[in-house]
This record gives C-alpha cells, sequence and structure tokens, in this order.
C-alpha cells in the first residue's frame, strides 16, 4: 500500500542512519581500501616474481577468492577468524572478533585479490623498452622498478583503484547478511522497526548513489589529470 | 553528375571547408589534391552524406543530399566509395564482403549476389582469395576488394578517398591499375590522391585544395603546365621534386 | 583448532526430513545456475540495446541510456535487490502489487529482473567500449554502401564488437553467477543461502561452506570451458594480426 511518502521517518531516523550507519561504512571502507592496496601490492610482486612457488601460490590465493560470491567469502572468515586467532594466540577456545574488524580482515583479504589484479595489469601494461632503457642507464631491478616502471605504472593504475574503491563501497552494505549495522544495515532496520520501508530503501539508494555517482566523476577528473601525454 | 554548390563546415571556429563549389561531369574523372589537413578528405565524404554540411548545396545525379527528406541510405547504395584503410568487414568473408549490401539494400538474391561478386573478384584478379578474409590479404588486394565491393552495388560514380596512401609502395599500382582501368571505361571518378602519375594519365581536371578553400580548379594540362596561384605551385614543386 | 570435522554430514538428512544436506546442496547449485542463466539473458538483451544506444547518432537516446547505466551502477546490488522486492510492490497499484507478493518463487523472478538489470547496465559498458574499439570508418564503410543505421550495427559494427568482447562477457558472466548469492538476502535458497541454511541447523560451519566453494569452483570451470569454445567459434581469421599499414 502506498501512503505518501512520509520524509519525517527519514528525518528522524538521519543521526542513526549515519553516525553509526555510515560511519562504519565509511570506517570499513577507509581500512580495507588501506590494508587491501597494501596486501595487494604484496600479492601482484609475488605474482610477478621470479620465484615460481611464490608466483603460484598468489596466483592460486588470488584466483580462489575471485571465483567466490563476497557473500560466501563473508561467511566464511566470520566463522574462520575466530578460530585463526585461537590458533595466533594459543587460546584454548575460539576468540570472539570484533565484527568491524571481522569486516575489515574480510573485505581486505578479499579486494586485495583485485588490487593485486589492477597492479599486476600496471606493471604488465608498460612497454617493455622502459625497463630495457632504465637496464642501459645502468640502473639494476629494484632502482628501475622504482624510478621508471612504478611512477609511471601508478598514474595507470590510480583511476582503476579508485574506481575498485567505490566498488569495496559498495560492496560493503553486503555485511547485513551478517546483520551488522552498517548503513544498509542501519537504514534495514529502522525500515523494519518503523514499517517504512519504501522510505527507507529508496532513502538508502539515494545515499549510495549520490556518494558513488560523486566519487567517480572525481576519478574521472583525476584520471584527465595524471594522464600521461604520449 | 555532381554538384557542390557553396558547400561550407566548420567544427565549433575551425572552418574545414569554405564556399566550396564544382561540378563533375558524367564519364569524368577529376582528382583532388592538396597539402594535409586542406579539407579535401572532408569534402569527398561531404559528397554521399557522410559528413554533414552546415551550408550549401550538394546534388547527384538529379537528388540533393544535402535537402532534408532525402533517404541518404538509397542515395549511397548508387555511389560508390573506397576509404584510406580500406574499411572491409573483417568478420566476413571476401565475397559476404562484396554480398552483404547487394543482399540488404538492394534487395538481390544471394545467387544473384555471389555471381556478381565472383565476377567483379576475377575483374580485379582475387578469385582465388573469395574465401579468405579481409585480415589474411595484403594491403593492396584489401584495396582491390574494396573497390570491387564499390562497384558490386553498380554505382553510378566512385568515390576515392586516398586510395593508397595506406599502402606499402609496392603495392601502390596494382591499385592504381584498377583504377585507371575503371577511368578509361568512362566511370565517373572523383579521386582525393597524391598521386600525381595516375592524374597525369587519367584526370580530366584537377581540383587544388588548401585550408578548407578550393584554390584551383583546371584542366589537367593547365594545372600541371602553368598553376595559376602561388599555393598550387609551391604544393607541385614540392610533390613533383622526388 | 578446536573443531570437529564431520564429512558425513552431507549424508544426513536436512531440516527438511525428505532429503540430505548434499541434495539441498545441489538443488542450491541448480538454483544459482538458473538464476544466473536467466539474469544474463536479460542482461546480454538489455545491455545490448543500452550499449547500442549510448554510441547512438541523437543526443537524448545518448542521455537517456547513460542514465540507466549510471543509476543502475552507482547503487549497491543488495540495495537494488531490496528495491524490486519490498519497494516496488508498494509502488505499484495495489492489485497488481499483491499478485507480485503473491507470485510462487517471487524471490526467484525479483532476483533474475534485479540481477539482469544490473548486469545489462555493465554489459551496455561492455558492449559500447566494444563498438568504440572499431575504426571509425567501419560505420562510414556500411553507410556509404546504403545500409541504413540498424543494418550498419546489425551486420557491421555489433557482429565485431561482440567478438572483441568475447572475453569481457565472461568475465560478466561469471561475475552475474556469483552476484547470485546476494539474493539469499531476499530469501532465494541458492548456493550460499542452502549453505548457510546448512551451517545454521548442523552447526558443521566449514563442511557447508568448503561444499559450496567446491560447487562455485565447479560452476566457474564449466563456464570458463564452455566460454573458451565461444571464443574459439568467434576468432576472425587474420584479425588481431597487423592489419593496417596506416
Amino acid at each position: 500500500m502506498l501512503n505518501g511518502f512520509d520524509l519525517q521517518v527519514v528525518i528522524n531516523a538521519l543521526p542513526y542512519l549515519f553516525m553509526t550507519g555510515m560511519a562504519f561504512t565509511l570506517t570499513l571502507t577507509a581500512f580495507a581500501t588501506l590494508a587491501g592496496i597494501a596486501f595487494g601490492t604484496l600479492l601482484a610482486m609475488m605474482r610477478l616474481s621470479r620465484h615460481r612457488a611464490l608466483a603460484y601460490m598468489a596466483a592460486g590465493y588470488v584466483n580462489l577468492l575471485r571465483s567466490l560470491p563476497l557473500v560466501l567469502v563473508i561467511f566464511w572468515f566470520y566463522f574462520l577468524v575466530p578460530y585463526l586467532a585461537q590458533w595466533a594466540m594459543g587460546a584454548s577456545r575460539p576468540v570472539r572478533v570484533d565484527p568491524f574488524w571481522s569486516s575489515v580482515i574480510t573485505f581486505t583479504l578479499f579486494e586485495a585479490c583485485y588490487f593485486c589484479e589492477i597492479i599486476r595489469a600496471g606493471i604488465q601494461s608498460l612497454p617493455k623498452g622502459q625497463l630495457l632503457a632504465s637496464q642501459a642507464l645502468g640502473m639494476h631491478g629494484g632502482q628501475s622498478m622504482l624510478y621508471v616502471v612504478l611512477p609511471q605504472a601508478l598514474r595507470n593504475m590510480l583511476p582503476l583503484m579508485l574506481t575498485q574503491t567505490i566498488i569495496l563501497f559498495q560492496d560493503t552494505s553486503l555485511v547485513y547478511v551478517l546483520s551488522i549495522t552498517d548503513f544498509l544495515g542501519a537504514t534495514a532496520k529502522v525500515a523494519q522497526r518503523d514499517g517504512r520501508l519504501l522510505e527507507m530503501y529508496i532513502f538508502a539508494a539515494l545515499v549510495y548513489f549520490v556518494i558513488s555517482l560523486l566519487a567517480s566523476h572525481a576519478a574521472r577528473r583525476l584520471q584527465r589529470r595524471v594522464a600521461i601525454i604520449r | 553528375m555532381i554538384t557542390l554548390r557553396d558547400v561550407c563546415k566548420a567544427y565549433g571556429q575551425f572552418q574545414v571547408l569554405s564556399h566550396c563549389s564544382t561540378h563533375v561531369a558524367k564519364g569524368e574523372v577529376v582528382v583532388v589534391c592538396g597539402p594535409s589537413g586542406s579539407g579535401k578528405s572532408t569534402l569527398i565524404k561531404t559528397v554521399n552524406g557522410l559528413e554533414p554540411v552546415n551550408a550549401g548545396e550538394i546534388i547527384i545525379d538529379g537528388v540533393s543530399v544535402t535537402a532534408r527528406g532525402t533517404n541518404l541510405s538509397t542515395l549511397r547504395a548508387r555511389v560508390g566509395m573506397v576509404f584510406q584503410h580500406f574499411e572491409l568487414f573483417p568478420h566476413l568473408s571476401i565475397i559476404q564482403n562484396l554480398m552483404l549490401a547487394q543482399v540488404k539494400v538492394l534487395k538481390r538474391t544471394r545467387p544473384q549476389a555471389h555471381k556478381k561478386g565472383m565476377a567483379l573478384l576475377d575483374r580485379v584478379g582475387l578469385v582465388a582469395q573469395a574465401h579468405k578474409f579481409p585480415g589474411q590479404l595484403s594491403g593492396g588486394q584489401q584495396q582491390r576488394v574494396a573497390i570491387a565491393r564499390a562497384l558490386a552495388m553498380d554505382p553510378v560514380a566512385l568515390l576515392f578517398d586516398e586510395p593508397t596512401s595506406a599502402l606499402d609502395p609496392e603495392m601502390i599500382n596494382e591499385v592504381l591499375d584498377v583504377m585507371i582501368e575503371l577511368a578509361r571505361e568512362g566511370m565517373t571518378m572523383m579521386v582525393v590522391t597524391h598521386e600525381m602519375g595516375f592524374a597525369r594519365k587519367v584526370a580530366n581536371r584537377v581540383i587544388f585544395m588548401d585550408r578548407g578553400e578550393i584554390v584551383e580548379d583546371a584542366e589537367k594540362n593547365a594545372f600541371f603546365d602553368q598553376p595559376r596561384s602561388e599555393r598550387a605551385q609551391q604544393f607541385l614543386s614540392k610533390i613533383l621534386v622526388h | 583448532m578446536s573443531y570437529n570435522w564431520n564429512w558425513s554430514i552431507f549424508f544426513e538428512p536436512s531440516l527438511d526430513g525428505t532429503h540430505t544436506y548434499l541434495t539441498t546442496l545441489l538443488w542450491g547449485a541448480g538454483w544459482t545456475l538458473a538464476t544466473a542463466f536467466a539474469a544474463f539473458a536479460i542482461a546480454l538483451s538489455l545491455g545490448s540495446v543500452v550499449g547500442v544506444a549510448r554510441t547512438a547518432p541523437q543526443a537524448w537516446v545518448r542521455a537517456l541510456s547513460t542514465c540507466f547505466v549510471e543509476v543502475l551502477r552507482n547503487v549497491p546490488l543488495l540495495v537494488q535487490m531490496f528495491l524490486w522486492y519490498f519497494v516496488l510492490p508498494e509502488l505499484l497499484p495495489d492489485e497488481l502489487g499483491t499478485w507480485l507478493k503473491q507470485l510462487p518463487d517471487a524471490q526467484f523472478y525479483t532476483a533474475v529482473v534485479c540481477l539482469g538489470c544490473y548486469h545489462a547496465a555493465r554489459m551496455a559498458e561492455v558492449v559500447r567500449a566494444g563498438l568504440q574499439s572499431l575504426p571509425g570508418g567501419q560505420r562510414m564503410a556500411g553507410q556509404a554502401l546504403g545500409l541504413n543505421l540498424a543494418q550498419t550495427y546489425r551486420y557491421v559494427l555489433l557482429p565485431m564488437a561482440y567478438r572483441i568482447v568475447v572475453p569481457a562477457i565472461t568475465s560478466e558472466f561469471l561475475s552475474c553467477t556469483k552476484n547470485t548469492s546476494v539474493a539469499l538476502a531476499i530469501g532465494l535458497m541458492e548456493l550460499t543461502g542452502s549453505a548457510r541454511a546448512m551451517q545454521e541447523n548442523s552447526f558443521q560451519i566449514f563442511e557447508a561452506f568448503s561444499a559450496a566453494t567446491t560447487l562455485y569452483l565447479a560452476l566457474n570451470l564449466i563456464i570458463i570451458f564452455a566460454m573458451r569454445r565461444v571464443e574459439r567459434l568467434a576468432v576472425v581469421p587474420g584479425y588481431g594480426t597487423p592489419q593496417k599499414a596506416a
């Protein structure tokens, strides 16, 4: 039944939605992005490494996680992390882990696979001649990576990394399946409490839309600014 | 056959074509030349409406290209065009390239289209390649196929947009030979090219363009022997030195 | 780890009493595949239309299709799922809304339409990228032969664009298959949902998720294997090697 759009319901819920829900969503996005890029870089270096074993291990991990739905991975880690913590800390029973940190770990380990592929593609997309040229100037492997390859590759990957971060921001809404109070979780709770599904879900969609749209426009602008003219 | 009156075209502030007028009579071969960026490629694309114009009028065989309500597809089917980069359809075999528009536009039956296509491939010496794909042919072969594809539509006139400038030097002549033969058979042709040898051999008239204007529009011999404008003289001296 | 493994759990009857846990998981995989196929059929067709519209000569057509893509790409899939499932019936006239709510397998149809539209927006970008990667002369060559705009797309531009983007279509299909799991939030008993139900009822957490993981990997392999065949069919002889002298 359509009883008209009750804006007051949304307004009353705003402090809860943003102070609790959105705060969770944004901090989770920020932590998982930073940690995901760090771990993703490590994975990319392993995949590009000359040591076969390292390369295969990283490839196996990345390909495994990329073939699974995020929802399943969320469940996996939600239940696995307490056992891992028990093992790591030598505790006698599975350790209770705060839902926030459990989510950070899950998204870091999951999104790192996608960041890894962006970084790997960015490095591999550079013309071979660049590496040869830096070697011809007498640089060794680390130097040519640091001064020649990475500065160019980073510019190529920056827009993709931002896009991936926007995807990550949208993906965090899936913690809903663990009844965690992220932005969508908060919206859903209010929606069910007040029986106002229509208003609350449309509002949630609108907020996600505006934030993602603004962010992707910023990413596009950045892409134009950092592009290397060839 | 082809009439251009006061054709103008601009991209924003930049005037690509300004007040271009000329006429190509039936059976005539007109070569359009000029330095790069002079607007000659744009000019020839306006003739069959591939490039819209801002002002002026273009008439082909009594039908206005520029008038509103003209069915451009019908008109284009009657004017063949050959492009610099061949533009064969890479996913279709050579004979399918020749048949597509015959079947879809002229509504010929597939056997009719096939027969016509094979006859034209024979004419350009490529029957053996009929079932290969464009990517498997050399540039010169591809351009000969492109000419055959245009001829398959029984065009009243042919437009060539730098047909040899994307070719390796050793392949230029096989394409020019086909074009010379067409010219001698009385095909109406408008050809954008730097091949002055071709112009000397078969052109009736030469149009010289610079900065979007038709600077000179003269009989072949008059143009080569005593070009009136200084710009044409400079252009010829640069191009003919080698 | 202090976890009691019990792999024989798969052969014990599940909560419904008639089927074993293994059977419920396989049913889940079946729903996952059915949802993915139906949704991707929508995504391919609708996405092609929108992708073509993104490259159309008319500005308003381009603007409209851009809106479609932007909205569907910038709202999380789960939120879209809720909009289709909870909000849409409220927006419709009463009888229609009630009919929708009472539809048998409403979760399935909702998931199919929602995923179909979501991936249509992404397929539109794939198709557009394919079309824009073609040299501009191809469109001109089609039109110079007298083909009208629709024919030029149908016979000249799209056949080549699809061939170019087959790998991207593969990864979209894989992603669509994985995304069906989001429908568990509206109660569709697809693979992840069945594993979750098994975990809640039997407390054999890791057996349930291991089985789901194995089944997802199998689905992935099947899809990749099938798409390899499509890729081989799509190869154009001589294309991809340097073709133009310019």
